[in-house]
């Protein structure tokens, strides 16, 4: 709310900027309070700021101790989830970060027993975490069932021998690693190759790329990068940061490119003479509808999602440029879905029930998808997600892999933020505001069982399989920060 | 912190490209509004600590600020200042680590209105640009470039458009309003120019407006509105600091600046606009009445986002549930108490079996009994409630304690350290405390006993009882709604009800006092202030000239001219003069050695350096009765009588001046057994330790007549 047109207003443009010239502590604060005070919001904005901070985090990191490295994200990470936990994306970045760290040491170690096996079996107690019984890389990185050969009790020994070095929280139980463990390393055999029995043709890596060669996922284009290099690495002096940082820009990458990604997807999804429901003024949605737009002719029924969203509703429409943004330099402008010849019709959110049943599809937008298939979206959402349910439509989801979350949804209402009354009741009226408690949520939780599929820049899973994707990308030691 | 100054600096330069924009946004807080409302709670601590919703007043005022994108601020503490600066520099925004703002600043002062303090900033001068002006108790969550991208757009055009007031508008009842004295605006709707400014009751005490019907004339549309929260932001230039220092009687900012700056438009040219905004919130919090709802307005999330639960200070973990219940992490709650919606409970409180608590803020540490019945009342860190006690709309200060099956009506404020013992009920009229008045000599009222009518026995505290009661009918605008009160609270509520005593008894002086005792403007002035209705100006002119001449060290001789002519203009008297040179001489003296000198040095200071001038106040060098010489003296000792150690400055002063020879032996002998200096019981006291100077002066007077009276004949 606090944000408007600013012109001294901090916001992420301004923070991105300050992060040039400002050191990492201040940077950290500068974030901290960002998040605080509301003025960066949105989970885009979040996750391009925290992506940024982290790169100039391990960029400042000194020392070679991965451990340290690990413990030093985490604790940057535990402020700033800390400081605004609602913003689930925050944590997500840095849970895809803290993985990155522990995989880019993994490969190394792989790497080097495979080189010189005693050099190896040396520096293991240096690097004295996240070691791991010795694999072959080459295997590992491509067959998740031949990997399951590992044996998890091993694997789990191992891990809390690391965590007891590295003086880190205490985790999980092995319970939990077995469901939901990482692929490439050690897993539970039975879950793997239960399920591998249906994934391994479809999903031949880790990573679940449909379409290796753009593939924006940064642990596949890792483990290849450190194939090419496990030649000439075996004894040169190995740079945990470099590659994190490389790392890192590839989350970046991945960042920029998902709603482009998404749109991909798009053709596959919408076809010729539909009625498709959608709101707010998500970016990625509209970049979705106008990629299918080009080549085919639909119906869009756009909800105005008032009162959060319509004066950024109104203006993506009309302009294509969403208001909310305009501080955000990166933010492309687009044509609006009029210009690309679409019908567009804004409706009220109290018509949604009216509508629903000409609708063929809903797509909805994210802010957080949440690791069982359920979902925080705008105010609004769960109202259109029950109607289409009712009338039997299908819901998409359109969300970029970097909203998904390892949090399982205990408490909802924590989830749930709660905004200003203000945009609901005018504060003028005196006798509202003393008597009346009004009470204005800026989002919903969508369950599970009301959508039917996501799309993400992974391509599309049914929500019962995001479990998965939450098993790829991140560590289950890092899902408590 | 130089680096993030430079990037909102650059964040602003490729959107407005103007050179007014190189200069660095600055902002002034008034951390000390030099007023009494929130007695007894101010005795102890600085208003902007108070906690609101558990977060002390001033993170509100801060947050504000790194919203609008503010870089330097400076802090103007007035009473308390050691705790205000100890609180802020421990804070996040002193730390250069993550505070926002390049620069953060203490300005220390002896004032003791916000006139003083206005003025005393002009002469700083280091208010460069434009700045923002707000008191320590502002919270908003105002997005302010609108008003500032106006502010600068007037000033580009007219020169003279020197400050926006940022109003917030609400509709015609509200509780965040003020409800005593009203603030009417006349405003031009054309463009948005203050055409008159009323408080309403005026200062008769009637709701009539009387306009110049050339605003009539001259403007084709006037709204006259009092659908406003005035929520004390203004935009200011630096010409607003000239103008308070042009106009010594200043001293509330809108009922003396504002008003009388629009009244005198023909004669000064200067126009004042506002900024009338209809979203977001904003708000004071001036007064108790102001701090309930306040309280209520960012329980129920009003002030977006901040909230309890956006945890503004460092620590704090207040998680929202459902309804507006906030709880930090480690509140312990009885299985069977009743938590209603709208509340927020600190960390560490534990509350017992059976108790309700509905529309209350509890802070940290609080142990609340069984059965206790809470609603709608404030209770601050570490405060203890017995069993079955019934607080109702009441604030409870830190560590107050309430014994058991107590009953706190509507209304009672409890300060720091009061227990209450067991099945006492306090009437919503109590205001109880336990700080000594540290002005307790010039009172005459130390009431340090408890006193057990309302205490009980073994319980801790007295009535508070405010001397300025019948002076400015001080009502603390209470939290709650009585009509009686409120008529009360009309006459005079605050630092304004200062310019409403100035002008009913001018020759009052205000000495400047400590502001930490809280409290009365009466002046020692009042001695013998049926002598000086004439001329009343000169005391106020004279003293501030020659204490500013003080202050930057001028000499003995251009400050004698000045006062000469002074003098010469307003047909002052000697007396006045001497009375002038006393005041001024005193409240550098108190500066000085506010700032760390020791008396000795202060004195020497002062008084050594301007032997001269003290010379071309008394005439009677050469007479025998030492009419004038006793006059300083008795003036003298009349100022320290209300001074923290005034005694012994007195008697350093008096050695000093001895030792100079601007006062005679004979002269201070003289003093000594007039009357005047020993009327009254405060002027003996403050003169008690000058015994030993006198036992001296006789004994060496004596010694000196045997060697032919050398010292005398001079």
């Amino acid at each position: 709310m606090a944000e408007g047109t600013a012109i001294a207003t901090p916001g992420l443009s301004s923070f991105l900027k300050s992060l040039k010239t400002t050191p990492v502590e201040p940077s950290v604060a500068y974030l901290i309070s960002l998040l605080k005070r509301r003025q960066i919001r949105n989970s885009r904005q979040c996750a391009v700021a925290t992506t940024a901070l982290l790169l100039r985090v391990v960029g400042e990191f000194k020392g070679k101790d991965s451990a340290k490295l690990v413990e030093r994200i985490r604790q940057v990470g535990r402020r700033l989830t800390s400081a605004q936990p609602r913003e689930v994306v925050v944590g997500n970045i840095v849970r895809r970060v803290l993985g990155l760290v522990r995989e880019v040491v993994e490969d190394h170690l792989d790497a080097e027993t495979n080189a010189t096996s005693d050099i190896g079996h040396n520096s293991q107690p240096h690097n004295d975490s996240l070691s791991r019984p010795t694999l072959s890389s080459t295997i590992s990185t491509f067959s998740p069932l031949k990997h399951a050969t590992a044996e998890p009790l091993d694997a789990s020994t191992h891990q809390s021998e690391t965590m007891s070095d590295s003086g880190e929280l205490p985790k999980r139980p092995g319970l939990l690693t077995s469901h939901t463990s990482y692929v490439p390393s050690s897993s539970a055999p039975l879950v793997n190759s239960l399920f591998g029995l249906f994934s391994h043709p479809d999903t031949p890596s880790t990573s679940n790329t449909p379409t290796g060669h753009q593939s924006p996922d940064n642990k596949g284009m890792l483990t290849s990068l450190n194939l090419e290099r496990l030649a000439d690495f075996s004894n040169s002096k190995f740079d945990v940061k470099a590659e994190v940082m490389d790392g890192i820009r590839e989350l970046q990458d991945e960042l920029d490119q998902s709603d482009d990604l998404i749109a991909a997807n798009a053709l596959d999804h919408i076809h010729s003479n539909e009625i498709i429901l959608t709101h707010t003024a998500s970016t990625g949605v509209q970049k979705f509808l106008l990629t299918a737009a080009r080549k085919r002719k639909f119906t869009v029924v756009h909800v105005e999602t008032f009162p959060h969203d319509h004066t950024g509703t109104h203006s993506v429409l009309l302009t294509g440029k969403n208001r909310d943004h305009s501080g955000d330099s990166e933010e492309d402008s687009f044509k609006p879905l009029r210009a690309a010849g679409i019908q567009v019709v804004m409706i009220p959110d109290s018509h949604v029930f009216a509508i629903m049943s000409q609708v063929n599809k809903v797509i909805l937008a994210t802010h957080t998808v949440l690791a069982n298939g359920g979902l925080v979206a705008a105010s609004g959402a769960r109202m259109i997600a029950a109607a289409a349910k009712a009338h039997q439509t299908p819901v998409v989801v359109v969300s970029g892999v970097y909203k998904l979350s390892p949090v399982y949804p205990f408490d909802i209402d924590e989830l749930i933020e709660y905004g200003d009354p203000g945009s609901v009741v005018p504060y003028e009226d005196g006798g509202f505001v003393d008597l009346v408690d009004v009470e204005n949520p800026l989002y919903d939780y969508v369950p599970a069982d009301l959508v039917d599929l996501y799309i993400t820049n992974l391509g599309g899973h049914a929500p019962s399989y995001l479990y998965r994707i939450v098993a790829d990308h991140y560590r289950t030691e890092d899902i408590n920060l | 912190m130089p680096p993030k100054g430079k990037k909102s600096q650059a964040a602003n330069k490729p959107k407005s490209g103007e050179d007014e924009r190189e200069a660095p946004l600055q902002a002034v807080i008034l951390a000390d509004p030099f007023e009494t409302r929130f007695s007894p709670f101010t005795l102890e601590r600085p208003r902007c600590l108070l906690p609101l919703a558990n977060t002390p007043l001033i993170e509100y005022t801060f947050e504000f600020l790194a919203n609008a994108g503010v870089e330097d601020v400076y802090v103007y503490c007035g009473a308390h200042r050691e705790q205000v600066e100890e609180y802020i520099s421990h804070s996040k925004w002193k730390s250069h680590l993550s505070s926002p703002f390049a620069k953060l600043e203490f300005i220390q002062s002896t004032s003791h209105s916000i006139g003083d303090a206005m003025r005393d900033l002009d002469t700083r001068g280091i208010l460069v640009g434009d700045f923002l002006l707000v008191y320590g108790d502002v919270v908003s969550n105002l997005p302010l470039e609108p008003a500032l991208a106006a502010h600068r757009a007037r000033r580009a055009k007219d020169k003279n458009a020197i400050m926006t007031m940022v109003l917030r508008e609400v509709g015609t009842h509200h509780r965040t309003k003020a409800q005593g004295t009203k603030p009417v605006f006349v405003i031009d709707p054309s463009n948005d120019r203050c055409l008159h400014f009323e408080q309403m009751p005026n200062r008769e005490g009637k709701h009539f407006l009387s306009l110049d019907p050339v605003l009539l004339s001259d403007h084709r549309e006037i709204d006259i509105r009092q659908d406003i929260i005035d929520c004390g932001i203004d935009i200011c230039t630096p010409d607003v600091l000239a103008l308070w220092s042009d106009n010594f009687d200043f001293q509330a900012p809108r009922k003396g600046f504002l008003h009388s700056v629009l009244k005198d438009y023909e004669l000064n040219g200067k126009t004042i606009h506002t900024h009338v905004v209809t979203d977001h919130y904003a708000a004071r919090v001036r007064n108790l009445h102001a701090y309930d709802s306040v309280s209520k307005d960012i329980v129920s999330r009003w002030a977006y986002p901040l909230c309890p639960d956006s945890n503004l200070v460092q620590g704090q973990s207040y998680r929202l549930q459902k309804g507006n219940i906030y709880k930090e992490e480690g509140v312990i709650l009885a299985r069977d108490c009743i938590i209603h919606p709208k509340t927020v409970i600190g960390r560490g409180t534990s509350v017992g079996d059976g108790s309700v608590i509905s529309d209350s803020i509890i802070g940290r540490h609080c142990q609340i009994g069984r059965g206790v019945t809470i609603q709608g009342a404030y209770i601050w860190d570490h405060a203890s409630i017995g069993d079955g006690c019934v607080v109702k709309k009441a604030v409870l200060a830190n560590e107050a304690s309430l014994g058991r099956k107590c009953t706190v009506e509507p209304g009672a404020l409890i300060s720091y350290g009061v227990s209450i013992s067991e099945g006492m009920t306090i009437r919503g009229e109590h205001r109880i405390t336990r700080a000594k008045r540290k002005r307790s000599h010039d009172e005459g009222c130390i009431r340090s006993q408890p006193d057990t009518s309302i205490v009980g026995i073994g319980g801790y505290g007295f009535e508070f009882e405010d001397s300025d009661e019948e002076d400015e009918d001080e009502i603390v605008d209470g939290l709650v709604t009585r009509g009686h009160l409120y008529n009360l609270s009309d006459l005079a509520l605050s630092a304004e009800s200062i310019s409403t005593l100035n002008s009913e008894s001018e020759d009052d002086f205000e000495p400047s006092h400590q502001r930490s005792e809280a409290g009365s403007f009466v002046s020692i002035g009042s001695v013998d202030s049926a002598a000086s209705q004439h001329a009343a100006n000169f005391d106020h002119d004279a003293a501030a000239s020659i204490y500013d001449s003080l202050v930057e060290g001028h000499e003995s001789a251009n400050i004698q001219l000045e006062l000469t002519s002074l003098r010469m203009s307003t047909n002052a008297s000697e007396h006045q003069v001497r009375r002038a040179v006393v005041v001024s001489f005193v409240k550098r003296l108190a500066q000085l050695m506010k700032s760390g000198s020791s008396v000795r040095d202060a004195v020497a200071q002062v008084f050594g350096q301007h032997k001269e001038l003290l010379d071309r106040i008394m005439f009677d060098k050469n007479s025998s009765s030492k009419v004038d010489q006793v006059d300083f003296m008795v003036l003298l000792q009349a100022d320290l009588a209300h001074r923290e150690s005034g005694d012994s400055i007195l008697l350093s002063a008096a050695t000093k001046l001895v030792e100079m020879d601007v006062i005679e032996e004979e002269g201070m002998v003289q003093w000594w057994e007039s009357h005047k200096s020993s009327d009254e019981e405060a002027m003996r006291k403050v003169r008690a330790k000058t015994q030993q100077l006198i036992d001296f002066l006789n004994e060496s007077s004596e010694e000196e007549s045997d060697d032919g009276e050398e010292e005398e004949s001079e």
